[in-house]
Parts: structure tokens; sequence; C-alpha cells
């Protein structure tokens, strides 16, 4: 096999016997990897009688599903690199490929450095032609410190970071896959804030984690003296690649080329395997296939229901206070300013299959559920100040905003496990009345029954 | 358009029934039906939400109330449930004490226990009227202070008030036993023929009594020689 | 061991059954026979002797498995935190007066709510395990109860009108536990009076067999959270003050004091403190977030496309590529930077409070008044400045409290909740030398204004620079007084309260105003 040609790996996936767990085999292998040699941690999710390190799994989560995540935490604590070796591995890019097509966030940053420029030779003869950036181009997309960047860069990247559509001169690239991390240090001199748009389009938020005093000893003491994930003569023809005259199709394929050889290093250098572009589809597949199950689903519809709606004024919407004395004072619609977006659906589903996928499970379940809605939740709510100051003072093993969703996930679920039953028969009502059968909606205390009421097209009898 | 509730449409409850949920609904049928009844009572007699404390009021209210819960099945806790649905449910827009105190009344006479008793120690209000006509093979044991009017009528029947009771109690009572553990207030025994009125605490005023005896604090305070009956 | 393969193989069925409960795997304990269960800060301990004796009338999966659904159910349900559980204490307590009967039908009550729940919404064996449990007492009773609300034989009977009254409760309806949990304790009265005169006899105390309920099943957190929602929850001060004090030996065992968690055993516990502490955690203001400031210089921030006739000063020669050609070249657009800044500091604060025989006893009603002053105080500490306190009632006769600044939460509230129910007369003298003991502190005085020498401390308050927040309840002729001498003093708010439950709010919102403001406090 020649190099820069890109091998069909349909027939070999196809021919590979789907054993059970067979990607996840690799996956949890890359895990492992990662975990003893380059990222050291300490675990602090538990699901499944595992344990796990979070910023870990969700990074590998992300890289499987083409999610967007935002990284955070103290500076030095592993943000970047993290999310480098996980995109390093799982695209098989070596990481000097990742470190130059990083994009940093500070206030100079232009769309020349961050999407791509007039190809200066053509321009000087009077043609326009774009020369992407590699940023643009891989489909490892890392953005350090983003919230360094000035919102008006923010908003340049929006489409970008939401479709993969990036414009410039009139020329558009799409990428096909991609992943983006985003690290973002905590408020300082010279931060800025996130802008709304942005940060709803992020899939989750994790923190970046001290693991601990002995670890971080051994962090120090076993540094290594060159990094097992570079490869310069890969990297050398992967920059060519990216540099050259192709098309994006083209330069895709070609690179994927490389990508097979550095992932055969790593399989015989390190005993680990990357994911050609052909498995990554093939894993999205089979975690698109997994159901949830009755209870994950009507659960997220509950939850939905708390973090949209508002007996007063339709929905929630950040400009409308909601006020003492409404029927529903107890649940998350007062303390919140702001309504949840349709981001937030899909990104449970998609968090939450590719959870249960690693997981080896057959469906998606309550407790893949709780696990991840915590981070997806974390950075999309807005809470009232009310709320913030009677919780800040709470202790807590994770950072605030992320403390508060998990204790709103626990109290969602305990009032999910009263009404269950009900609850369910109220969804099953809801089926039927849809389908044209006359049956009267069940009434409950719950927002849930008023969104049932308001789907069937039944009217909202409770008075303000 | 789509069902969005396509997943749910074999959502099988498992919908277990124990005897706890009859027990309930039953009791939450009766109460109704006694609720039912008190409303009948109000919209009968409580006009304009006015109700005038007169002899014949009470008797009207008395034979409206009886008409009422004919047929009705109910036991004491029921009659508890009521007194605590007065007070504390929304279900019961309005709390006028006397036709209240009467509709009790008649539940007590007609219930089928003989002895009967009614915790309202958690009550705001003080409910007039407890115990009327209260008949000759009953006892009713109320735990926590009561209102004006307390035992009325008494017809043979025995009334222990584990608190205090305000004014004209025992008035015109005609036999049968009242116990009241703590203090009363005026007009005590006002119009009593008959029967004995045993008070724990103090009595600020005796009304004019006709017949029988009252006790304050083991004393007999009527007749005495400084208080005879009415007419003798 | 074999409880414990047991419990390995059921473990993953059952925390499905229950929607997967935030729970370690259960462990076995040596226990003793004759309580199945204990619960320590969520982990579940089943008893090894217990599983023995009982092996022998049932099978060895079902009991484990009847005792973890009983377990998890308790965490899941009834009470699911230690607010429920004290709230039902409470309402229980209220009914028997003394505080082991109140614990023990507390913990029946929560037992049978508990088991009753299982045997409606889940698969599960605990029905069988009761009919294999030796029966007493109490346990008699509830197991009748059981059979008849449950429809399961359990091989017992009687107490029908104990069992007719238990049976009435709506067990299953949260919203009305408090009630239930009275009307049980009332029915059981007479039996627990006896188990407790029994047990006195025969100094042995009996254990529940499905597990004792007390401040070991929660953790130092989940108790000071749990107090919070109490203090809030509570109509009244004297039942939070009863229910603290009756616990309060297990509080202080386990750590917990007042003034927070961790400072160890032998801090005494105030009830009075804490009910106001905890209340004032309700109204809390957020820690103020990093002002956004200017830079002072003008940097380039954005790049816009150059249009013909725009000047060429700021074209940015790089991003254009040299190139001075309409869609390529491209300005920089500039702006005085925006960035983060350092707070400057917040000012100290003076509470003065009137504690005359006119204003209410912080100790035996709610005071507003006082709850106001703790929550100016928890805002300022919470911004790391000090707080000091002037309580006074007849200060010239010495009733009155001079507490220096200082960060001591406890010592602050000691000085905020005392009471003297005297005359109303302060001394400006205390108050300037309080003043002289920080640097321009903010003063909050709450008071009904009916203060003999009124005039002295207008006077006073016509010289100071402070910020001064007066808060007064009701209008009378002192009050306008007051106004009219301090009116044009711009440092000077005076709000005049109709209902005392705004003084908290009225209070926040200016320390709000004060501490948005304190980036230009020097």
């Amino acid at each position: 096999m020649a190099r820069g040609e890109s091998k069909d790996h349909c027939s070999e996936v196809k021919s590979v016997a789907m054993k059970n767990g067979y990607f996840q085999t690799r996956i949890r292998g890359i895990y492992k990897y990662i975990s003893e040699n380059l990222y050291l941690n300490r675990p602090d999710i538990f699901i499944k009688d595992e344990s796990f390190n979070s910023t870990l799994l969700f990074g590998l989560l992300t890289g499987l599903n083409r999610g967007k995540e935002l990284i955070i935490g103290e500076p030095g604590l592993g943000k970047t690199t993290s999310a480098e070796y996980v995109g390093s591995i799982l695209y098989r890019y070596p990481l000097g490929v990742i470190w130059g097509s990083e994009v940093s966030g500070h206030p100079e940053q232009t769309e020349e450095k961050i999407i791509g420029r007039p190809h200066l030779g053509e321009l000087n003869k009077g043609r326009e032609r774009v020369v992407w950036s590699n940023f643009a181009q891989i489909p490892v997309k890392i953005v350090d410190e983003i919230n360094r960047l000035p919102e008006t860069k923010q908003s340049m990247i929006l489409n970008g970071v939401d479709r993969g559509n990036w414009e410039y001169l009139n020329e558009i690239l799409i990428n096909d896959e991609y992943s983006l991390f985003a690290t973002a240090n905590y408020q300082d001199r010279g931060t800025n804030t996130i802008i709304a748009p942005l940060i709803d389009r992020f899939d989750i938020l994790v923190e970046s984690r001290h693991p601990g005093s002995n670890i971080a000893y051994t962090i120090g003491k076993e540094a290594l003296s060159h990094n097992p994930l570079r490869h310069p003569q890969y990297e050398k023809e992967l920059q060519q690649i990216l540099r050259g005259d192709n098309s994006y199709e083209e330069k895709m394929a070609l690179a994927e080329g490389v990508c097979d050889f550095f992932g055969e290093y790593l399989k015989e250098k390190l005993g680990i395997e990357g994911l050609s572009k052909e498995e990554r589809r093939k894993i999205n597949e089979e975690r698109m296939g997994l159901d949830f199950d009755i209870d994950a689903n009507a659960f997220v519809r509950m939850t939905l229901a708390e973090l949209s709606f508002c007996h007063k004024f339709g929905q929630k919407r950040s400009v409308e206070v909601c006020e003492d004395g409404c029927h529903y004072t107890g649940y998350l619609c007062h303390h919140i300013k702001n309504c949840a977006s349709n981001r937030l659906p899909m990104s449970i589903r998609n968090y939450a299959q590719t959870l249960a996928w690693f997981l080896e499970d057959d469906e998606v379940d309550l407790e893949h559920i709780r696990l991840i809605m915590p981070y997806v939740l974390a950075h999309r709510l807005q809470w009232k100040d009310s709320y913030l100051s009677k919780k800040e003072g709470e202790a807590r093993n994770d950072p605030f905003q992320i403390y508060l969703v998990k204790e709103a996930t626990e109290e969602i679920l305990q009032r999910y496990n009263e009404q269950r039953d009900y609850l369910l028969e109220a969804l099953s009502v809801g089926y039927r009345a849809c389908a044209g059968e006359a049956i009267t909606p069940l009434e409950g205390d719950h927002p849930i029954y008023e969104e049932i009421k308001k789907d069937i097209g039944a009217k909202d009898e409770k008075s303000l | 358009m789509k069902n969005p509730f396509e997943a749910f449409h074999q959502a099988g409850v498992r919908k277990r029934e124990i005897p706890l949920d009859k027990i309930l609904k039953s009791k939450e049928e009766t109460l109704t039906k006694i609720l039912s009844g008190y409303e009948d009572l109000l919209k009968n007699e409580a006009k304009d939400l006015v109700w005038l404390m007169q002899y014949s009021t009470v008797i009207k209210a008395y034979s409206i109330a009886e008409k009422g819960m004919e047929g009705l099945e109910y036991t004491a806790e029921d009659i508890e449930e009521f007194c605590y649905a007065l007070d504390h449910s929304d279900q019961i827009p309005y709390l006028i004490t006397g036709p209240a105190g009467v509709y009790i009344s008649v539940l007590c006479n007609h219930a089928k226990e003989e002895e009967i008793c009614l915790h309202l120690q958690d009550l705001n209000v003080k409910i007039n009227l407890l115990g009327y006509r209260l008949p000759a093979n009953k006892k009713l044991i109320v735990e926590g202070n009561v209102g004006d009017f307390t035992g009325i009528g008494l017809d043979g029947g025995e009334l222990i008030i584990e608190g205090s009771g305000k004014n004209y109690t025992g008035a015109g009572m005609k036999r049968g036993k009242i116990v009241i553990r703590h203090n009363l207030g005026f007009n005590t025994g006002h119009g009593m023929t008959g029967g004995e009125l045993i008070v724990g605490g103090r009595i600020k005023g005796l009304g004019k009594i006709v017949g029988g005896k009252v006790y304050e604090r083991d004393q007999l305070i009527f007749p005495t020689e400084g208080i005879k009956p009415l007419y003798v | 061991m074999e409880v414990e393969d047991i419990i390995q193989k059921l473990w993953s069925r059952v925390r499905r059954k229950h929607l997967y409960p935030q729970l370690p795997l259960p462990t076995v304990i040596e226990g003793g026979e004759d309580c199945a269960l204990e619960i320590k800060s969520k982990q579940l301990s089943i008893s090894s002797a217990f599983y023995e004796k009982l092996k022998g009338k049932m099978d060895g999966e079902e009991i484990v498995e009847a005792v973890l659904d009983h377990g998890i159910t308790h965490y899941m349900y009834c009470p699911w935190d230690f607010h429920t559980h004290i709230t039902l204490y409470n309402e229980a307590k209220k009914v028997v007066r003394q505080k082991d009967q109140a614990q023990r039908a507390t913990t029946y009550f929560m037992d049978v709510v508990t088991d009753t729940y299982c045997v409606k919404e889940k698969d599960t064996k605990i029905a069988t395990l009761y009919k294999n449990l030796p029966k007493s007492g109490v346990h008699e009773v509830l197991a009748a109860l059981y059979e008849k609300i449950w429809g399961e034989d359990l091989g017992t009977g009687g107490h029908e009108e104990l069992v007719n009254r238990l049976a009435r409760i709506p067990y299953l309806e949260r919203k009305r536990w408090r009630e239930s949990i009275k009307k049980f304790t009332e029915v059981i009265q007479g039996i627990l009076e006896k188990e407790v005169a029994n047990e006195q006899q025969s100094s042995r105390r009996e254990s529940n067999p499905m597990g004792e309920h007390s401040l070991e099943n929660y953790s130092l957190e989940e108790i000071d959270r749990g107090l919070r929602e109490f203090a809030s929850a509570v109509e009244d001060l004297q039942e939070f003050k009863e229910t603290v004090e009756d616990l309060k030996e297990e509080l202080e065992g386990k750590g917990y004091s007042a003034g927070g968690m961790g400072r160890g055993k032998g801090n005494p516990i105030d009830a009075n403190l804490l009910y106001y502490m905890k209340l004032a955690e309700s109204y809390t203001l957020p820690i103020r977030k990093l002002p956004i400031e200017k830079r002072g210089y003008l940097h380039p921030h954005a790049h816009k496309p150059w249009e013909i006739g725009k000047p060429f000063a700021d074209i940015d020669l790089w991003t254009s590529f040299g190139k001075i050609i309409p869609g390529i070249t491209q300005i920089w657009t500039k702006r005085e930077g925006e960035t983060h800044g350092e707070f400057e500091g917040t000012p100290d604060c003076l509470i003065i409070i009137d504690s005359s025989g006119s204003m209410i006893n912080p100790r035996e009603k709610l005071s507003y008044a006082v709850l106001g002053a703790v929550c100016a105080c928890n805002a300022y500490l919470k911004h790391e400045s000090r707080a000091a306190v002037y309580n006074f009632s007849d200060a010239l006769r010495g009733n009155k409290v001079v507490l220096e600044f200082n960060h001591d939460k406890e010592r602050i509230y000691q000085a905020i909740c005392r009471y003297f129910g005297g005359g109303t007369a302060l001394d400006p003298d205390d108050i300037t030398y309080l003043l002289s003991c920080a640097k321009k502190p903010d003063i909050f005085i709450i008071t009904d204004m009916q203060i003999t020498n009124l005039e002295k401390l207008i006077d006073f308050f016509k010289k100071i620079e402070n910020r001064v927040t007066a808060v007064h309840l009701g209008t009378n002729v002192h009050t306008a007084r007051f106004k009219d001498g301090t009116d044009k003093r711009t440092n000077i708010s005076l709000f005049n309260v109709k209902n005392k439950e705004d003084i908290p709010k009225i209070v926040l919102g200016k320390v709000k105003e004060y501490l948005t403001s304190s980036s230009e406090w020097r």
C-alpha cells in the first residue's frame, strides 16, 4: 500500500466480526493508557460499579460523538493537554499537528489566524483563493482559553463551532466530522464572559481537577522527556498535506492515509488502537441505535418541562421574572432565569447514548442520564441570585455550576421516583389523545402535566 | 404531525392496588358526602353567610342536617376527619361555627358507636353547639377547647370536654352529664332543667338555672344556700 | 461469605428496581440478630446474625432483597432528607411531648410509610419478611396494620380498634405526612408509653428489627441543610428551639456546632442563635462578582472591512496582506479595554439594634428586626468585612452590649440576640467609640424609634458621613421627628416598614446597593 493513499477500511471493518464490546474494549484501552501515562488523575464519577475521571471520560465521549466540550479549571491542571491527548489518539493525529492547529484565545486573534486567509500568490495575481487554517480543516479542534477571545471574535466562530461551517472570502468549508474542545480558566483579570449563543453551543462542561498531591508529585517525577504521541515524520507529512493545494475532501483522504500509519505506530509502540474514520462512523451508528428506556425518556421530559415551563408567562424567558407565590415555586423553573434551548435534549441524547454504548448497555437508562445531566446543563442554566446565594455556602466536591445541577438532578429524580407510575400513565394518555382518542388528560402538580395538556390541545384550568 | 408520545403507547403501568387504597377511597367518598351535607345545610340556613343563634334556627338546622345525612354510612373517625377538614381543607369555602356545630352534633348523635372521641386540639376555631341533644346512650369525648352553647339541650348522654368551653354551656340541658376539665364562660347552665354539669376549673358566671346540679372544682355550687333554682 | 455474595448478585437488580439510588454497595456487619439493617451516612449494612436467624424460614436472597428494599426506600422516599425527618419528629412531639416516645413514633411511622410504599410500588418480599419476624408490643400492632392495609397474611391479628384507626391514615401522601404522623402517634401513644415503661423496668431496649433512625443516618452537610430548611418552615421559634434542644446531645456528639461544622466537639449549641443563623441563610446576597473595569487605554479590538473613504491610519497591513483593496483590506476598530478588575474592598458594618421592651424578645418569638440585623451582618462577613454590634435598651443604665468589630459570627449573633426589654435610650458616645474602630463603616439601625433621647441621636447622625440605613416599624411622632431631622442628609436612608416580614429584604436591598458601589470606597 503506497503512502498517501487512503486505505479502504469499509470492507475490512465489515469483515471484522462485530464482537460485543470490540470497539468498547479499544476505547477502554485508550482511556487506560491516557489515564496511566499521560493525564494522571483521580476518578470522580461512578456508574455501574465503575469509576472514571470525568474529564477523561467526557473527553472520549466528545471525541466519539462529535461533540463540543468546554473544559474549565485552574491554570495548569491539564485542561488543554487532556483534550490534545484524546484528540490525538482517537483521531490518530500526531500531537504536533494538534498543537499546530490550536487556536489560542487572546484579544489580538484575527479571522485570518482562526479560519483562513487569502492565498498571497494568487492574491498578487488578482485571484481570490482561500488558504484554510489547520484549525478549520482537521477534525480535532481545540480553542485554548476561549474566554480570552473578545466577544466579537467569539461571534465569528459561532457557525463553525455549531455546524463545522467555515466561511471566508465567499468560500465555504464544511467539516464532515469534528470534535471541538475549548478550555477556559476561571474569571480573572483579562478574561471575558463567553457569549450566550456560544456557550449554548457547547454540549458539556467539565472541570479538569487537581489530581491530589500524591499523583501530582508523580507527574512531576515521571515527566517524560519526549511525548509518545509525537511523530515528527508523520507530522511533517500531515502539515504538507494540509498546506497543499488539493481540495478539502482530497486532503482529508490523504491525511487519513497518514493517520493510518500513525495508528499502526500507536498500536505497535504504545499498544493502543486509535480509530479510523470509518470506525468512528460505525461507532456513531451503533450508539445512535441505542434507545432510551421508558424511565430515561420520561425523566428527560420531566426535566425539560421544569427548565422551560412558566405558568404565568407561557414559557421561561430570561427577560421575564418569575414572582413568588406561583403554584410551581417548588420546581426548577422558579430558580432559573432562562429557558432551556433545543440543543439541550440533543446533547443529552448524544452523550447518554455514547455513554451507554461505551458501557456496553443495551439501552440508555436513568443512570446514564443522571450521570451526564449535570455536565450537560451546568453551563446552560442561569440561576437566580437568591438561589445561588443560598447554595454557595454548601460543602461540595464539584465546581459550583456542576454542583447546583447535580443537586437539582437529584431533586427531580426524587419527584420522578414518587410519581413515576402516574406520569407514565399521563404520557400514555397523551399518546392516546394525540392518536385521536377522546380522553381526558391526567392532572398533576408538575409542569409536565401542563405540557402534556398543551400538546394535546387541552386547556390549562389552573389559576395563576 | 408525529405523535410526540409514541414511546409511551405501551407504557404498561403496573397498578397494584392494596387494601389501603380502597380504605382511603372509601374514606374520601364518605367525607365528600358529609361535606356535601354540610354545604346543603349552609345553603339553606346561612344565607349571606349570616346565621343567627336562636332557638328556632337551631332546631331547624338540626332537622335539615338530619335529613341531609339520611342513609349515610360513617364512623366516628369520619366525624373527626370532617372536623379537621372544616379547619384545614380548601374544600370548605367558609366555616360558620354554629351550623358546623349542629351538623357535627347530628353526626355524633346518629353515629353507630356509643362512644365517640373527637381530637380537636389542633383546630384553630372553637366550634359552637357541640353535643347538642346528645341522647342517653351516647358518650362524646372532645379533646381540645370548644365554643359557645356546648351541650345545650343534652338529652341523657355524657359529654366530656378535655379543655375549656365558652358561654352558655349546658344551656337547656334536660338530663345526662357534662364534664368540663378546665374553665367556662358566662351564662353557664342557663335554662337547664336537669342533669349534672361538672367543671374542673373556673366558671365565670352562671345563667338562670331551673334544675339539675352544677359543680365547680368539686364543690357543688348549684343548688346551694346562696343560689336556688329559678322556679322553686 | 454468603450474605456478601448474595448482595453482589442482587445489587444491580435492586438498584435498577429503585431507579439507581446513589448508594455504595452494602456491606455486611456482625450485628445483633434482632436488627436487620444499619444505615450510616448512606452506607447500608446488613446484619449477618439477622440473616442467619431468618435463613431457615425464608429464602436467603429474598431476605437480603427485602432488607435492601427497605433501606433503599428510606433513602429514596421516606424520609429522603434530614429536614423531613425532623419535621416528622417535631409533629410527633406535639402529641406525645416526650423525646423518646416521639423518636420511636417517628421511626415507626417512617417504617410504615417505607414498607407500604415498597409493597405498593415495587416487587418486594417485605411482607414475607415481616411474616417471619417475631412480633411483640408495637411491632405486633404494626404487623396487624400491615395485614389490613397490604392484604397479606402475616400470621398476626387482633388490635382491631387501633388497626382500624391506623388504617385510615394516608401514608403515601407526602404532603399530608405532617398531619398523618400526628394521627399515627395519637393512636399508638398508649403502646409507646407502655414500651418505654417496660424498658425502664427491664433496663433493656428492644431494637427495631428494621433498623433505627437517628442522626447517624445523615452527614453533617445534610444536617446543616436540613436545619436551614426546618428553620424556614417552622411557624414558631419555639418549635425549632425545642427540637434542637432535644437533639442537642446528638448534634454535639457529631461535631455539629452553631458556628459551622467541623469545629469539633465541645461547642455547646445555642438553639436561638442557630435558628437565626439558619433562617438568615435563606436571605443572603451572592458573593459580589469581579467588577468590569475600563483599562483606560485604547487597544485594537476587532477588524472590519475597509471602505473607500475611510482613513488609512488604522489599516492593519498584516491582515490586509499589504493590499489596499476593498474586500481584502481591513482596519482596526479600537476601544477601551474592559476586563475583570479586582475588589477595592468593602467597608465594615455597625449594627445598632433596639432591644427595649417594645421590641419582640428574639428568644421567644421570631424577631424580624433581629433577622434583618443578622442578614446585614452575614452579607458583610461574607465579603470579608467585619461587623460590630451596639445592642441597646436603656444604655445609660448599662443595658447595652457593645461588641467591637470582628469576624466571629457567633459572637456577633449573640450580641444581636441579646434582649434587655427595658427602657429605650442610647449613648452616642458608645457609637462614636465603635465608629472610631473602623474606617467609615456602614451603619444599620433597626428600632421602633421610641427612643427617649432621640434628639441626641438625630444630632449625632447629622454630624457623621457614614452611610446610614435606618429601619423602623410603624409611624409615630418619633419617626416623623427623625425623618425631619435627617431629611437633608443624603447619606441617610430611612425606611418605614409596614410588614415586619419586609425588614430583611429592605436591609439586604440596601446592603446590595452599598456593596455594588463599594468600588468608590477607599
